[in-house]
């Protein structure tokens, strides 16, 4: 009976089973026929192409396109677009090194004068896509624009550029005169200052589609421009149609935008600069997570310029080799690895307000033993697979520059157990390995604990990092074992980013309580280009997050912004190396770029976010 | 029926309501807030100042949810702080390409789970049901990410037959076009979703054919292929029902994973960064979205149940 009856069933099953498998392997027939999105495309890589495609960072679109970016959008992915078309005065980044790159740039050198509060900026012969002369009135529109709405602007810091900016002329179209309150470092002023400044066309001084506004000859004038194009910003949708946006004077301008990410860019045929785009599109093209990037980039066939995420590096590469040095790459039958850099630093800040803590936080003897037990070699060598760069102040030692100093080139507090035990014990702690270290000479004598400690204080404290980042998970597993080693407790919670972000901000008083916080991305300088510390590090400075305080700092802090030449930066940065006023970590990769074999013109990445896709070509 | 259909419905808004409310009250208890975790570590006090103002977000917490709820009833779902668009615009972008990827990954798992359930109860303890079980288990306790990678590396790398990614085009016509890119995310979805649905008619077949009514019909002299087709199957059907009511959801909530691993946002992927951004209209809005396919899934449960069922009436 069972027999029968099944046989039976099957009869009428297997139909069934067989229409589901045949729905498959139609999908599946499908899925190889010509004209499917798997067939490999003109772009692959080694092959001429007319089209360029550009992985965007994962979950990372671009979404405001004017160069006036409010702080809530001034982003690496959002700069990039908007330098292809918009020009900012000056060039940053010059063939992968730190400076300014003139024969890019809008102006000439900056020339000072009157004891250093008069700059002189002549512009280059550039033209805007409607024909019109890239002049100084553009350059004027910009810094009324900026006056006037400073607060809506991403790179404003109180009491620097505009406030510090008495007039502005354009004695004639190709010369800009400003006067500054008093003179500044001509690095700085040229790095930090005029790097914000990006010349806007006449055809952007409107109030609405049709009315033309007059924030070019009056300030009181951009309030209403002001609003007419932040709105247009805002209008994703009509990016690529706008008259607004159509109007460039960088070698690209925009087919087509998609919010989700795809964006089509197309040559400025009249681009005036030295190098015209190569080919006849690009595209930027993003991605969920960089897993999903990589699945596409191995794949081979799509992406001209993509990214390895470092956790599918396979074989780390020799620690010693120069930080964009390639190692061995997965990927090498299709593409060339070129590791890019930002130029920044990566720390985490201590809170010396904190009523408990605070007082431990203040002396260096401790600071200098929490550093020392920060393996960055380690790190770098295990999660980064050597794709990393030792932090030992504020100045990035990769890439190479000038203003690195030697104190931070021979890192003052290299790992060692033994260092952080001495600073312990020469200073009235007893230190007791994978125990707790307690306090055993409270005073402020020489070889006392120091000020507001007292006897028996043991070294425990609560570390929350942005969580979801394998190297900075090595890295913090990392520093709690090796400072276990000293007695030290460190006792780490994974948190949201925004979680540690906005818990680790500047505070006083009893509810001030935060004790250290890692976000795990230290200081990128941008648009802040010269790494001076007067918005980090000096008291009460809005991004001095752990508040830490030091009337010499504040000093040498000052003289950065005021007095030109190295020797003014190497002391601070000496300062800020010896007296570690927040703990240095690895600096990590912003990303393992892929470039396509046979893609020609791609020599090195910007270290301050930039792309000259019209370098490339096949 | 239709009176009971607009009870449910009314009862709906007050249960979307109310998980609104919950929601809301969860995400200004989160510690941080939205304009530290979008400005950024470089934000000044004053920026962060004038952020919460211009969003809002300064203002008592009741009055926030009502100006939000007013904002609802009126299409108004409010705009993304983080992406610069409008949650309505988001919610339209994103919504089709769930409803695709989702609905898809449903009806392949319809017309594969049911007559696999069936053909293993039928053939249970055979060699076929031993098999469809092993491969049950394993496609259930796999993870979706792992599952996911696996199909790509064996079909997309090793193969070449589909892309390792979705349609990468905008709008509902485009992916039908490149269709080829949707059968790994729609397989990888549904896998999951065969294995525990054929589970669930296997079981209930089993449950009914040892039932009196299918020894009643067999004794009438019914041949074992009516009384499959008339009797068993549809009686087996009833939990299934339930199941694929209760599948409604996820219609709408999107399948996170599964759209990061394939590069296809979708509300799952626009929820998880919200999340992760504090972007507090786009929560509520795909909250909002969310809570109505459940109710409306419950909903449908209940009315597909009676319809098949006439033991159940509503």
């Amino acid at each position: 009976m069972k027999s029968h009856s099944a046989g039976a069933w099957r009869r009428f099953l297997l139909p069934g089973v067989l229409v589901a498998a045949a729905s498959l392997s139609l999908m599946g027939c499908a899925g190889s026929s010509p004209g499917a999105t798997h067939a490999a495309n003109a772009n692959a890589p080694g092959k001429a192409s007319d089209t360029i495609s550009w992985a965007l960072p994962p979950a990372t679109v671009p979404n405001w396109i004017w160069p006036f970016s409010p702080i809530a959008d001034f982003s690496v992915t959002n700069s990039e677009m908007q330098l292809m078309m918009y020009r900012t005065l000056y060039w940053y980044g010059d063939n992968g090194k730190t400076g300014v790159d003139y024969s890019l740039s809008l102006a000439k050198q900056p020339v000072y004068s009157n004891g250093g509060k008069t700059i002189t900026i002549t512009l280059n012969p550039y033209k805007w896509s409607n024909g019109e002369s890239v002049t100084a009135q553009d350059v004027i529109f910009w810094i009324n624009m900026d006056k006037a709405e400073k607060a809506n602007y991403a790179g404003y810091t109180p009491g620097q550029f505009p406030d510090n900016i008495l007039t502005a002329t354009s004695p004639n179209p190709t010369t800009v005169v400003l006067t500054t309150d008093k003179a500044y470092s001509q690095e700085w002023f040229l790095m930090n200052q005029l790097s914000q400044i990006t010349p806007m066309p006449l055809a952007w001084d409107m109030t609405s589609a049709t009315a033309k506004g007059d924030c070019v000859t009056n300030i009181s004038g951009c309030k209403a421009v002001y609003t007419y194009l932040n709105a247009q910003s805002k209008d994703l949708p009509s990016y690529a149609t706008s008259k607004i946006w159509s109007v460039v004077d960088g070698p690209w301008k925009l087919s087509s935008f998609n919010s989700d990410g795809h964006v089509t860019f197309v040559p400025n045929t009249v681009y005036s600069g030295p190098q015209k785009a190569q080919v006849k599109q690009f595209k930027m093209v993003p991605f969920t997570t960089d897993s999903a990037e990589f699945n596409v980039v191995r794949g081979g066939s799509t992406l001209d310029v993509g990214y390895i995420p470092t956790q599918d590096i396979a074989q780390a590469k020799p620690a010693t080799s120069a930080p964009d040095a390639a190692g061995p790459n997965p990927l090498s039958a299709n593409y060339q690895l070129i590791p890019w850099f930002l130029y920044g630093f990566n720390y985490f800040p201590i809170n010396y307000n904190n009523p408990t803590v605070g007082p431990i936080f203040k002396q260096l003897y401790f600071r200098q033993a929490l550093q020392s037990v920060v393996d960055q070699k380690g790190v770098i060598s295990s999660a980064a697979k050597n794709y990393g760069v030792q932090t030992t102040g504020p100045v990035p030692l990769f890439p190479d520059s000038p203003l690195i100093s030697q104190t931070e080139k021979n890192n003052p507090y290299p790992y060692s157990i033994a260092n952080a035990t001495k600073y312990l014990t020469d200073n009235g702690w007893k230190v007791v390995p994978k125990g707790t270290t307690t306090c055993v000479k409270p005073g402020t004598a020489t070889g006392d604990c120091g000020a507001g400690i007292a006897a028996g204080t043991a070294l425990t404290f609560s570390l929350p990092y942005a969580s979801g980042q394998a190297t900075i998970d090595t890295a913090m597993a990392s520093m709690k074992s090796n400072a276990a080693q000293v007695g030290i407790t460190l006792n780490l919670k994974p948190e949201p980013f925004n979680s540690v972000t906005s818990t680790a901000v500047p505070c006083k008083g009893k509810t001030c309580t935060w004790e250290m916080g890692n976000w795990g991305g230290g200081w990128v300088y941008a648009p802040d280009y010269y790494p001076t510390g007067e918005l980090l590090f000096a008291t009460g400075a809005g991004s001095n997050s752990g508040s830490y305080s030091n009337a010499t700092l504040d000093k040498l802090i000052a003289a950065t912004n005021t007095q030109s030449g190295t020797a003014v930066m190497q002391a601070y940065e000496d300062f800020m190396a010896t007296n570690v006023p927040v703990i240095y970590q690895p600096n990590y990769t912003y990303s393992l770029t892929e470039v396509a074999n046979g893609l020609k013109g791609f020599t090195a990445n910007n270290p301050y976010g930039a792309i000259k896709p019209e370098d490339w070509h096949y | 029926m239709v009176g009971y259909i607009i009870r449910r419905l009314l009862q709906s808004v007050l249960v979307v309501l109310v998980v609104t409310v919950i929601v809301f009250i969860l995400l200004h208890s989160l510690p941080g807030g939205p304009a530290r975790a979008i400005l950024g570590p470089r934000a000044t006090p004053g920026q962060i100042t004038q952020f919460n103002s211009e969003n809002g977000l300064d203002r008592p917490l009741v009055v926030q949810y009502f100006t939000s709820v007013f904002g609802w009833f009126t299409g108004n779902f409010g705009f993304s702080y983080v992406l610069n668009q409008s949650v309505g615009s988001l919610l339209a972008e994103r919504l089709p390409k769930t409803i695709i990827l989702a609905a898809l990954s449903l009806v392949l798992t319809v017309i594969v789970a049911i007559p696999v359930g069936v053909y293993q109860a039928v053939r249970r303890n055979r060699i076929f049901d031993y098999v469809a079980t092993g491969l049950s288990f394993i496609f259930y306790a796999a993870p979706t990410f792992f599952l996911g990678l696996i199909l790509i590396e064996i079909f997309s790398s090793w193969l070449g037959w589909f892309p390792p990614e979705a349609p990468q085009s905008d709008g509902v016509v485009p992916i039908f076009q490149q269709f080829p890119g949707m059968i790994l995310p729609i397989v990888t979805l549904a896998l999951l979703s065969i294995a525990g649905f054929s589970r669930y008619m296997r079981s209930s077949v089993l449950d009914n054919v040892s039932q009196d009514y299918v020894r009643t019909a067999r004794a009438k002299g019914a041949s074992p292929t009516r009384v499959l087709w008339r009797h068993v199957l549809r009686n087996a059907l009833i939990p299934i029902i339930t199941l694929l009511g209760l599948s409604l959801p996820a219609l709408f909530a999107g399948a996170l994973i599964t759209e990061s691993i394939f590069n296809f946002p979708g509300m799952g992927l626009l929820f998880w960064q919200a999340a992760q951004q504090s972007d507090y209209p786009v929560e509520l809005g795909v909250v909002i979205v969310t809570a109505f396919a459940t109710v409306i899934g419950n909903l449908l449960a209940d009315v597909g149940l009676a319809a098949i069922d006439p033991r159940v009436t509503l």
